[in-house]
């Protein structure tokens, strides 16, 4: 079984969101009993599992640190190594012995 | 543009407002499809969390004014003689008498029939759920004003306490017409509407081969 990638629970957050909206806009526009009744319990139901998916999805988005949407790109190989500096003699000083 | 006159109105543009922003946002999320940065996380919250908060609050609370009116409780075609009679300006039954009253105005229903309980408005809303259980399951194939379902009746006897919020029984002018009966229809021996009979003289179970047990 394949374990759901953040990317797809938003997209599944987002489209039950809008069906979500769709559902609360159209009880406000044509407010028929039955529909009203759909909207504030079948509606209000579908957004908040889908906040929840969405919320899911970041989290799951922070853990894996963002990897499976941005491909990982090996970092360049430098094709001449850095000179290396000797380091330079330290002059000790110090108070005048006595 | 509408003008807005109430508070209900300005909800319900609120409501469309953000359900709209809403699904704006989200049809970029679907056409886009961008990466989940910070920027695409902000706005699909506003989208998927801020916005469907408000919708919901907001529609809910303009949805729950608008099913106190008197449109929406004859939105169900049972109820059409109902209605058709509350709003009848040369009828006298009790329901239009009432409903040209600009203190009910147009949730005249809910103002007769709704409990004046602690939770009344809750216990009315459950029987709302109901009529619609009622209304889908037995007269959904009826008549165009519900003839041939079975007579509509209310719940429980009206209580004449409904009528007592307004009319007051200790009114100098209640008192000189209804004499030696206030005791009793104070403590609900006697029903107001026994005599005040003609409530809704439309109603299904008043018609011509209605079941007699029904009630007005």
């Amino acid at each position: 079984m394949r374990t759901p990638t953040a990317k797809a629970l938003v997209f599944y957050a987002v489209i039950g969101t809008m069906v979500a909206m769709v559902f609360m806009g159209a009880t406000i526009i044509y407010p028929h009993p039955l529909l009203l009744v759909i909207a504030m319990s079948v509606g209000q139901g579908i957004a908040i599992m889908s906040l929840a998916l969405y919320l899911l999805g970041v989290a799951l988005d922070l853990q894996t640190q963002g990897g499976a949407y941005i491909p990982y790109e090996e970092p360049a190989v430098a094709e001449e190594p850095a000179a290396v500096e000797e380091p330079a003699p330290v002059e000790k000083s110090g108070p005048p012995k006595e | 543009m509408p003008e807005i006159h109430s508070t209900e109105q300005l909800l319900q543009v609120i409501a469309l407002a953000c359900a709209v922003l809403s699904l704006l946002i989200g049809a970029w999320y679907l056409v886009r499809r961008p990466h989940l940065n910070q920027v695409t996380k902000s706005m699909l919250l506003l989208g998927l969390g801020v916005f469907p908060l408000i919708v919901s609050l907001t529609g809910n609370i303009a949805s729950f004014q608008y099913t106190l009116t008197r449109p929406f409780c004859g939105s169900c075609h049972v109820m059409g003689p109902y209605l058709r009679d509350a709003e009848d300006p040369k009828s006298n039954s009790l329901a239009a008498l009432h409903s040209r009253n600009h203190k009910f105005g147009e949730t005249s229903c809910y103002t007769c029939h709704a409990d004046y309980d602690m939770f009344g408005a809750v216990t009315t809303k459950q029987n709302g759920m109901k009529h619609l259980f009622m209304y889908l399951t037995q007269y959904s194939g009826t008549g165009p004003d519900g003839e041939g379902g079975p007579p509509i009746h209310i719940y429980k006897p009206f209580k004449n306490g409904a009528c007592m919020q307004c009319h007051s029984t200790t009114a100098k002018g209640y008192l000189e017409k209804h004499g030696d009966n206030v005791e009793e229809i104070r403590t609900e021996s006697v029903r107001c509407i026994d005599c005040h009979d003609v409530v809704h003289p439309l109603a299904l179970s008043r018609r011509p081969g209605a079941k007699k047990e029904a009630a007005p």
